[in-house]
């Protein structure tokens, strides 16, 4: 049974003065199996954070059907099972961290003492122990977001969701984050991240959804959408005769970086730097990037935007 | 029980915020202010004291009850800290249920307060205060309506129209009670049942005022006591079935 | 400085408009005070709250004001605004027809507002004791100052004098008869000392008035049918005008004159 479930899923907005309807969502259909690590990858705008929110029955979809655990989401109880961390999150600024994460240990049956061990215990994970006993109003962006991720765990969840988690991080605090992400996979847990951090998805993920506008454009396996082969190599050669195969990239100090395309020609460059008292400084296959997916799929997405504007209407 | 936490929550937040205590600071310089006033009057000072005193608490209890029930939720939903507590198992009804009750809590502090306020200033002017607490514990029922009716305004619009609608509410309950006067005077059978109907649908505030009885020393009945009670409760009730009904379909 | 400024001209500005609304004339803004029907409709529940405001300073104003206009608008404000908006507030009534009836000299509007006061607070013995006084003192109409009266004895917790006042407006409006029997039942009932005193000895001098005018109509009768005064008392008696000759009630004999043929009370000291 899928961890989380959407199927056909549409939402719009409605504008209140006209009766004009913006689709923010369109169609969605998507899985998460039980144990994997899911990127939901999109530009801003794209509704990602709209799709999390109808997730966790803050919103309501026009139609589809959402399933988390196999049961129907808007069921208050199965939430029991799952974590969110909202994107930019506010919490009540007079309470202390302590005090805030206790309060939201209470929804989940936690007696006193068990409460505060969970606390402490979380406290210490996300790293904000020792902001723990000031008033959130006097935290920085950086401590709200751990805390955002400790009252997300707090539950000891099966299905983690989170928004954006990388916002507000330095590179030190998006590392802890990546850890802590991939704890959660060590132990059995289910993540599903938002992320326009294309980077950081390559890193994390078991799978990925691209939303382009509100559709899901490629989904699947991170390997399948991206491909194992090698697609080129970049060489760092020193020395030799030219012509050499291989386009030239820049050249620094006697080195040239070259890019070749293909098996052979690699295998010819290399056989005519030994014929000629060239070296191989540096050899680096270069595989597709996420990033380029993305861009792909930005760009077929205009191109159908395109083409329905500029096509005739239907028969 | 989900709801607990939330009331607690809900109340330790109140119970920061200035606004609830200018209105009680205002409220007991107001309840002291009578006993300047009894000195104007030509005897009988007793009364404008008691008067005063009680309108002075159904006045602003009134007061903070609009104030702070409509900026508690509106400030809950403008600041985004509603996802977080939404996301958890709870249900919408039982969200709203514990804003409510926190609310409702402190409010009965607030009239608890004032009440004292008054209550010494009856001692220490020798004056005798017995019967009068039935004023403030129907007063205590007529802010709860209020309440509700805040609590379902900013559940869906903005402080200030919420405001506004809420007070109008409380304007319109206080007429209510000519409307019967009103049906009695018109020859119309259809139109007395339409007036009749308005009149049922809409809350009759009047039925928690005994402020005027009990100073002039006419004890209010148990029977009163108790309807009235039902009555808030009952409509109380009503209302925030309604404002939850009204929340459970909103998006965030 | 820019503070001072402002605030000196506030009080200045405050000065001028105070001055210059005295010089319009007060009795301006009685008018613009509303009904007390209306003023309870609208009123939102703090009927009696208003009704206090407004009678503070009604004290204020008659207080404070000299001349003679502002009484135009007194029965207003105590009948239709005051006594509207809290008809039990019975200081309100007691002191509205105390300023009309004592300073304003309109007694009938003193009762009229008592009036409405003794309809509306069928517990409260003083109001209509104060109607009563008003039309014994003021307007010297016994018999109604006697209903008055009577309408306060029915009431609970009416100070005995009440009753006194009751029993004495029928002696003073000539009927001896039912003042005495009013006196003979507070004697009766008295349950002091000083009440029974007070109450023997309206109810002795009472006895001698009726006694004394009994003689005189019969001396006026004999004198009418034979022309000449009685001998003596017994002619009356042996005349059939009256039944037997009365003493006063210590026993004494009244005194007869014969020459002049008038009656009067016996000499010396009545017992205590």
């Amino acid at each position: 049974m899928p961890a989380l479930e959407l199927r056909a899923v549409s939402k719009s907005y409605r504008s209140q003065w006209t009766f004009a309807r913006t689709p923010i969502v369109r169609e969605l259909d998507l899985e998460v199996e039980p144990g994997e690590v899911f990127g939901f990858l999109g530009h801003n705008g794209a509704g990602k954070t709209t799709t999390l929110k109808m997730m966790m029955g803050l919103s309501r979809p026009d139609s589809g059907e959402i399933r988390l655990f196999g049961e129907p989401h808007l069921n208050a109880a199965i939430r029991r099972r799952v974590g969110f961390l909202p994107e930019n999150p506010y919490f009540y600024d007079y309470l202390t961290g302590r005090e805030f994460l206790s309060f939201m240990g209470r929804f989940f049956g936690l007696d006193g003492a068990e409460r505060r061990r969970r606390v402490d215990e979380l406290l210490e994970r996300t790293g904000v122990a020792t902001a723990a006993d000031r008033p959130l109003r006097k935290c920085s962006k950086g401590m709200l977001q751990r805390l955002g991720l400790a009252q997300a765990l707090i539950g000891d969840p099966d299905l983690v969701v989170l928004d954006e988690p990388m916002s507000g991080l330095d590179p030190i605090g998006r590392r802890e984050v990546r850890d802590l992400i991939l704890d959660l996979r060590r132990r059995g847990k289910t993540v599903f991240f938002s992320s326009h951090i294309l980077q950081d998805a390559e890193m994390l993920c078991d799978r990925v959804g691209i939303l382009v506008s509100g559709r899901l454009r490629s989904q699947g396996r991170l390997r399948d959408l991206v491909g194992d082969r090698v697609r080129s190599w970049e060489v760092t050669v020193v020395g030799g005769r030219e012509p050499l195969p291989g386009e030239v990239l820049s050249r620094r100090q006697g080195e040239v970086l070259r890019r070749v395309t293909s098996e052979e020609e690699l295998r010819a460059l290399l056989s005519q730097l030994a014929g000629s008292d060239g070296r191989v400084v540096a050899l680096i296959p270069q595989r597709a990037t996420l990033e380029e997916v993305f861009l792909r799929d930005v760009r077929q997405a205009d191109d159908c935007a395109a083409d329905s504007a500029g096509a005739p209407p239907a028969a | 029980m989900e709801i607990l936490p939330i009331a607690l929550n809900t109340f330790r937040e109140a119970v920061r915020d200035r606004v609830l205590y200018l209105i009680l600071a205002f409220a007991v310089v107001m309840i002291l202010a009578s006993t300047v006033l009894g000195m104007l009057t030509v005897g009988g000072e007793e009364k404008i004291i008691e008067d005063f005193g009680l309108a002075m608490i159904a006045l602003f209890g009134t007061a903070a009850a609009l104030f702070i029930g409509i900026g508690l939720v509106f400030k809950e939903i403008d600041r985004r800290t509603v996802f977080t507590l939404l996301a958890k198992p709870i249900r919408r009804g039982q969200f709203l249920l514990g804003k409510f009750l926190g609310l409702a809590l402190t409010l009965a502090v607030n009239l608890v307060v004032m009440a004292a306020a008054f209550f010494l200033l009856l001692a220490v002017r020798g004056l005798p205060a017995g019967g009068l607490w039935v004023a403030i514990w129907l007063t205590y029922f007529e802010i709860l309506l209020v309440t509700a009716v805040a609590v379902l305004f900013s559940s869906f619009s903005t402080p200030v129209l919420s405001a506004l609608l809420a007070s109008t509410v409380y304007v319109v309950g206080h007429l209510t009670w000519s409307l019967k006067l009103l049906e009695e005077m018109i020859e119309s059978p259809a139109a007395r049942a339409t007036i009749r109907m308005v009149y049922l649908i809409l809350p009759n505030l009047e039925h928690f005022n005994v402020r005027g009885d009990l100073v002039h020393g006419v004890p209010v009945s148990w029977g009163h006591i108790g309807f009235a009670t039902l009555y808030g409760l009952g409509y109380t009730t009503l209302i925030l079935l309604a404002a939850t009904a009204i929340f459970e379909r909103r998006d965030f | 400085m820019v503070a001072a400024v402002a605030l000196g001209g506030a009080l200045f500005a405050q000065g001028r408009l105070e001055s210059s609304a005295q010089v319009r004339g007060d009795s301006d803004h009685l008018l613009y005070l509303p009904s007390g029907r209306l003023l309870k409709v609208l009123d939102l529940g703090y009927s009696e709250v208003l009704a206090d405001l407004v009678y503070l300073w009604s004290i204020q104003y008659y207080g404070n004001y000299p001349g003679g206009v502002r009484y135009d608008y007194l029965l207003q404000i105590y009948d239709r605004v005051i006594t509207e908006l809290d008809p039990r507030f019975a200081d309100a009534y007691v002191l509205g027809a105390a300023i009309l009836s004592v300073e304003a000299h309109r007694p009938e509007d003193a009762i009229r507002l008592l009036d409405k006061g003794v309809r509306a607070n069928p517990e409260d013995w003083m109001l209509p004791f104060e109607a009563g006084f008003v039309a014994y003192h003021d307007l010297h109409d016994y018999p109604r100052a006697a209903a008055y009266f009577a309408t306060a004895i029915e009431r609970p917790g009416v100070h005995p004098v009440v009753r006194r006042f009751h029993a004495e407006m029928f002696n003073r409006a000539g009927d001896r008869e039912t003042s005495r029997r009013y006196w003979e039942e507070i004697l009766r009932t008295a349950d002091s000392d000083y009440l029974r005193g007070v109450a023997a000895r309206h109810v002795h001098d009472l006895t001698v008035e009726i006694d004394l005018a009994h003689l005189r109509e019969a001396i006026a009768e004999f004198i009418r049918v034979h022309g000449s005064n009685p001998a003596d008392l017994r002619d009356l008696v042996r005349g059939g005008l009256l039944r037997v000759v009365p003493v006063d009630p210590d026993g004494r004999p009244y005194v007869y004159d014969r020459t002049t043929g008038s009656i009067a009370r016996a000499r010396g000291r009545s017992a205590p």
